[in-house]
Formats: C-alpha cells, structure tokens, sequence
C-alpha cells in the first residue's frame, strides 16, 4: 500500500527552510551546467548557423580560414562564370570579400582582440541572409564608411556611430550598426570591398562566395573547383567551413562542463543526504506509527525517495529559472582558427533542460537511496520508543 | 581547554552528518581551487615572460607573415642581442586531438634566445645539424612517447603538406608542450605565399631597459612597407593571448560564485539542523549559568572546525592530485598545472568564511531563545 503523496509533500512544507536549501544547492549545481552547456551551445549555433546550405565558399587550398587565404581577381572572373553557379538576369550571384583584422581595446579595459574587417560587395547582401541595418545606413560605396555589427559595437571601444577608427593608415567612419540574425558575421565590421582593397593595397580577394541551386549542383562545383590543378583553390559549402571551426573552444567547455558538474553533483548528493537523515531521524516515532497502521518497508522507501526527488526536481526548476536570463547575454571570446574575436549568446535550449531533469532526478535519487532505506529497515518497537 | 573539548565532542556527536558535510565542503574546496588554478595558469604565460625578449609580428594580424628579409634589419638595431624567425606551423600528429604548438625557429639561436630551455650540448649539436631536426618538450615526450632518433610526420592544414622530422633532443624548461623545427627546413618545402616569409621574430635584447626603444625602432623601419610591425615584450604579446580568451575569465568568476554560494547552503542547512536539534540543550546549558556568548561560541567552534577540517583536506587533495596528475598535458593553452599558493590560503580563508556565516543566523535565534522557551521547544 503506497503513502498518498500529499503526505510528503506536507513534509516538505513543514521543513521549508531545509527544503529550499537543498533544492537551491541541487538547482546551482543545474544552473552552472546549464551556464557552462549554454555557452558551448552559444558557439556552436553561432558558427553553424552561419554558413548558408547553397553557398559554396571558395578559399586558397589550405586554408582553413579566410584570413590567410587568397583568391586573385582572374581566378574571381573564372569561377564565376562557371556551370551551377545560380544567376540573377545575367548577372552571377557571385561575390568576392576581402577579410582583414584591426586590433580593438575592449570597453573598461586596455586590452582587446582583435575585430574582423570585411569588405563586401552588392551581390554580398544577397548571399548573406538575415542582415539588416538596425540603426544609421549602409556605407556608400567607394567611401571609407563602415557598418560595425551591434555586439562588437556593444563590446570594443571607439566603434559608435559617427567614431573613427584606422585600417592601416585610412580613417574609416562609421555610419550604421547591423545585425544579422545571430551569426558569425555579428563579430564582424563591413566595409566597402573595393576601398579595403585600395586601404590594404591587396590586389586579390580573401575568399569567393557562390550561390548554387541545389546540394547536387552544390557538390558537383565544389568538386569542380577543387579538382582543378591549375587553380589551386578549395571550394566547400559555406555551412561545413563555418562548422568547422567550432570544435575546439566548445569542445573544452563540454569537458568542463562534465568535470564541474560532476563533483558539484557530488557534493549536493552529500547535501541531500545530510538533510534526508535528519529528516528520517526526525520522524523515526512516525515512521513506527506508519508501520503499525499497515504501511509495509517498501511503501517507507518509496515515500522517502519520492520526497527526496520531490526536491530535486524542484532544485531544477530553480536551476533553470537562475540559468534562463543567459539567453539575454551575449559574450565573446576568441576563435582560435582565425585568432578573431567571435561574439555570441548563450543558449539554453530545451534539450539541455531535460539533461538538467534527468540529471537532477539522479542527484536526488543517489542523495536519498540510503536514508531511505535505514528508514524502511526502524524496527517498529524500536522506532516507536525512540 | 574544557571550551575546545565540547566543541570536539559536538562534532562527533553526529559522525554521519560531519562526515557527509566535511565531504560535501572537500569536493566544493577541490573545485575552487582547481578553477582558481585555471585562471591564474591563463597568466602564467605574462608573469612568467622574460623582460629582455620582444616579439614581432604583422601589425594587422598574425596570419599574415612577415618577409624573411626584415631580420636583417632588426638585427642591426642597436641593443638586439639576436634574432630569429619563429613561424607557427600548425602541424598535426596523426590525429586532430593530438594538438600541440609546433613553431619552425633557428637551431642556434633558439638556445640564446631561449635560455630557460634545457638540453644536453650533444642534443643541441645534432638538432642544428640536421636539416630535419626537430626538438620536442618534456611534457611531449610523456604524451606521445617521442625519443631521439624516431622519425615523426606532421600534417600542416596551413600548408598543405605532410612534413616529416627526426626527434634529435628533448629539452626541458620553458612550454615544455612544444615542437621546434629548421626554419630553412620550412622554407625549402613552403608554397609560393610562404617562401621567404616568417610568422613572427623572436629578438632578445641586451637589457630589459632596451626592450621598449627597440620595439619602437623595428616598428618605425617597417611602418611604411607592404608588412608594416608590431613589437612588443613578451609579457605584452603573452597579455594580449590573454586577452582573447575574452568573457571565459568572467565566466569562471561567476562558476566559482555559484560554487561558493552552494557550499553555503549546504553548510547554512546542516549547522541550522544541528543548532535547533539542540534548542532544549541550550535551555539547560543557560541554566546551569553558562553565558549566550559562550553557547554562540561553542557552535561558530563547531562550524569553524568542520569548515577547516573540509578546507584542509580539500586543498590537500588538490595539491597531491595535481602534483601526480600534470593536467596542463591534457589541456590546450596552458603551459603547467599547478595551485599557487595565494590560491590555497584564499580557498582556506573563504571556507572558514563559509563557516561564520553559515552558522549565525541559527545560533543568534535559538541562543536569543529564554530559558524556558528553550527547554519547551519541540525540537
């Protein structure tokens, strides 16, 4: 015969100091996994979501960014008039981008890191979807104006509208703050393509960007390009060079994600213990009368462990409710394969809430199994007299 | 003596629950000390630098290279001790996991420049003898199992090649996770964009006096070239690495801070169970004349005591365990692994904090209890 449950949750109300103690060192334990998993999260969308499906970047071979790789104006004019590449009247939806980085003091502090540049022509806004000006216009071209994304804006000096800052020896002002929709390029300042060229005395492009119909053309021309001995270029879709670069910040951070959760785990599963004991210590003469009354061993066990994840989960909802303003944060640290800052939000996605459930189910089921059990085990005569 | 003797039969009165809480308070110390070492080793690269050694690089980014050319000139600054070019190779061993820093360099310079770098004379010899010599760290060796003589290939995404080196020494001091090869070496196999070309020179100065006019100069020669410089110590160029890790500092601050406030709770719950279980006790204890203060002593001893006991341990742990386990072999970025002091005191001084605080609430309310209030308690 199992207890009603309102028999632990009274329990619960009664001790609501001890409850809530608990469940707040269950729910910080749930709240740095979901803080530290968030940020992983955070980079891995970011880079992920940058690249389109039916774009096909093309990069000198070995690159494996596009800071250190080139593509000359004449090998440009070839690609883009190659088979598969989609067209808009006559014209190819092709641009070229030259990439370049300036070095940023961060606000309220004297270092920085350094901030990507990119110069971008007409057919770019189409190739890059989600972007938009959200305050002042887009540079003119041929000026040195500049739009400077909102994060970098938020988060490096001097990069307001109407500031000055200088790429090699040209002052560029900006005019406009961008957003686009969450991806990589919200780490980035754009300029004009043609006067970063002249800025940076490049003659060739830092990358290619090509537009395909689908992911057979997609793979057919990236074979193309590849292939091609005289060329010396590597084209892959957008979306798997974007992918690429994720694994080594956000794979560290799931490892300390594992190891700092872990032993703050243990530690609360030492803490609900502690408070289970004392609560079966505590109702020892109740837990006689409940077996006098007909209440077998088992039904004390389960009452005991349903309180106890009672508890847990109620430390979760706690967890999640001090983790979920991270959404609204954004941070950023370096990309280490391009040495460039990369902003990003954290996520807390629902899949990491039901890892947080499962996981705070376990604490609270580890943290109560052995009280629980010395309370199935009182002895009635014994557990009445005490 | 009679205070400290109560005080330690209060703590074993409940061995289950001081042990529990004593373990609860280990792990959460070996954690903050172990997130604290984290931070502090981010830095080791700028306080540990050498004050006479500068660095220069492109002064738009470190993916661009610099030409070989420049080290002529850098050399003839006065007060340049010597130079060498230091470029990043970015190769990888077999597989992708196995990340370690592999930098291209001259075999007899890198020893003047590079004094903290330990070598047998013979191993200096055959690395600058052999034009494809290479040299690996201590900590190399352990991870990888390289020995003089063996033959290794790197895969370099950057270049697009695979290289191969013979491992002729292995030298301690310095980042001990790193691999160094001949420049020339690099240059024969480089591409078109690469030849003749360097990441980075790596001078050493006569004085640390030098280093800022130095930096100065070798920036002024190049400013108006394709590759215009930027010079810096080594401690700036080391700080500036730091830099880039960007919001992760703040991010374990705010991970230690939760850490430290669920070691509160934990502790704020087990004393404030403790202190009411013996409300009645208190009762009889103002009875037979002993003073609030002394009773409010008695448990803030008892919390002290545990927290030091927890603290002590905890931070034990984490000195021995790191000791055995170098965990910088397993973590990128980070040179060695080992608490500093400051870390432990501040770790012991903030669970003796946790002790004071978690206890006097419980005890200003039921040492505030009157007697009679105190024996009738149901507690």
């Amino acid at each position: 015969m199992a207890l009603p449950l309102k028999y632990n949750l009274r329990n619960l109300v009664v001790r609501k100091g001890s409850t809530l103690a608990t469940a707040f060192t269950i729910g910080l334990t749930v709240a740095v996994f979901l803080m530290v998993m968030a940020l992983a999260r955070g980079i891995d969308t970011t880079l992920s979501s940058s690249g389109e499906p039916l774009n096909v970047i093309v990069v000198r071979e070995g690159s494996t960014a596009e800071m250190n790789s080139s593509v000359s104006r004449e090998q440009f004019n070839d690609l883009r008039y190659l088979d598969g590449v989609v067209r808009e009247g006559d014209q190819p939806l092709a641009t070229a981008e030259i990439i370049t980085l300036i070095y940023k003091p961060r606000k309220g502090m004297s270092q920085g890191s350094n901030v990507t540049v990119r110069g971008v022509g007409p057919t770019s806004f189409k190739l890059h979807s989600g972007f938009h000006i959200a305050q002042g216009r887009l540079f003119q071209a041929g000026l040195t104006e500049a739009v400077v994304s909102k994060r970098i804006s938020e988060r490096f000096q001097g990069l307001d509208i109407g500031d000055k800052f200088r790429i090699q020896t040209t002052d560029y002002t900006v005019v406009g703050i961008f957003e686009s929709g969450g991806k990589a390029f919200e780490s980035e300042i754009w300029v004009d393509v043609n006067s970063l060229a002249s800025t940076t005395n490049r003659e060739s492009f830092s990358s290619a960007l090509l537009r395909v119909n689908d992911a057979n053309a997609l793979a057919a021309l990236s074979k193309r390009i590849t292939d091609d001995p005289k060329l010396h270029l590597k084209a892959l879709s957008e979306r798997t060079f974007y992918e690429d670069q994720q694994g080594i910040a956000s794979g560290a951070l799931k490892y300390l994600a594992g190891f700092i959760t872990f032993i703050m785990s243990v530690g609360a599963a030492f803490a609900g213990m502690n408070t289970m004991y004392a609560a079966v210590a505590r109702r020892t003469q109740e837990i006689g009368t409940l077996r006098v009354l007909g209440f077998g061993r088992v039904s004390i066990l389960i009452a005991f462990l349903l309180e106890s994840m009672a508890v847990a989960l109620l430390g979760v909802v706690i967890g999640i409710l001090l983790a979920m303003p991270l959404n609204f944060v954004s941070t950023g640290t370096s990309n280490w394969n391009t040495f460039s800052e990369i902003a990003f939000n954290f996520r807390v996605t629902w899949d990491l809430m039901l890892i947080a459930f499962a996981f705070g189910a376990v604490i609270g089921f580890v943290g109560s199994l052995l009280p629980s059990i010395r309370a199935a085990r009182l002895r009635i005569v014994q557990a009445l007299r005490a | 003596m009679r205070f400290a003797k109560l005080v330690l039969k209060n703590v074993l009165r409940n061995k289950l629950r001081t042990l529990l809480t004593v373990s609860s308070l280990i792990v959460s110390v070996f954690l903050i000390v172990s997130l604290a070492t984290v931070l502090t080793e981010f830095e080791r690269g700028s306080e540990e630098s050498n004050p006479s050694r500068l660095m220069t690089r492109h002064s738009v980014s470190l993916a661009f290279l610099l030409p070989i050319a420049d080290l002529q000139r850098i050399q003839s600054v006065k007060g340049v001790k010597a130079v060498m070019p230091f470029t990043w190779f970015g190769g990888i061993y077999k597989e992708e996991k196995n990340f370690f820093a592999n930098f291209s360099a001259d075999p007899r310079k890198l020893r003047e420049i590079y004094p903290e770098m330990k070598m047998p004379d013979a191993e200096w010899q055959a690395f600058a003898s052999d034009r494809m010599g290479a040299i690996v760290g201590r900590k190399l060796q352990i991870l990888y199992g390289f020995t003089p003589g063996q033959r290794i290939t790197l895969k370099s995404p950057i270049y697009n090649k695979d290289v191969e080196f013979v491992v002729r020494g292995v030298y301690t001091g310095g980042d001990e996770k790193t691999l160094f090869f001949s420049h020339e070496y690099l240059n024969e196999l480089a591409p078109e964009w690469a030849r003749d070309k360097a990441g980075l020179f790596a001078a050493l100065a006569n004085t640390p006096e030098d280093v800022p006019r130095i930096g100065q100069e070798v920036d002024a020669m190049f400013v108006n070239t394709d590759a215009p410089t930027k010079t810096e110590s080594e401690r700036e160029f080391a700080a500036s690495f730091e830099a880039m890790t960007g919001g992760i500092k703040q991010f374990l601050y705010a991970i230690m801070a939760a850490i430290t406030f669920s070691l509160l709770l934990v502790m704020g719950n087990t004393m404030a169970m403790t202190v009411r279980e013996r409300t009645k006790e208190v009762g009889t204890l103002k009875a037979i004349g002993f003073k609030r203060h002394t009773i409010a002593g008695l448990f803030l001893g008892e919390s002290i005591l545990v927290a030091i006991v927890g603290a002590a341990i905890g931070i034990a742990g984490a000195v021995l365990i790191y000791r055995s386990i170098d965990l910088s072999l397993y973590i990128p970025n980070l040179v060695s692994f080992k608490p500093e002091p400051e870390t432990l005191i501040g770790a012991f001084v903030l669970s003796i904090l946790v002790g004071v605080v978690s206890v006097v609430y419980s005890t200003y309310r039921v040492t505030g209890l009157t007697i009679a209030e105190a024996l009738r308690s149901t507690e």
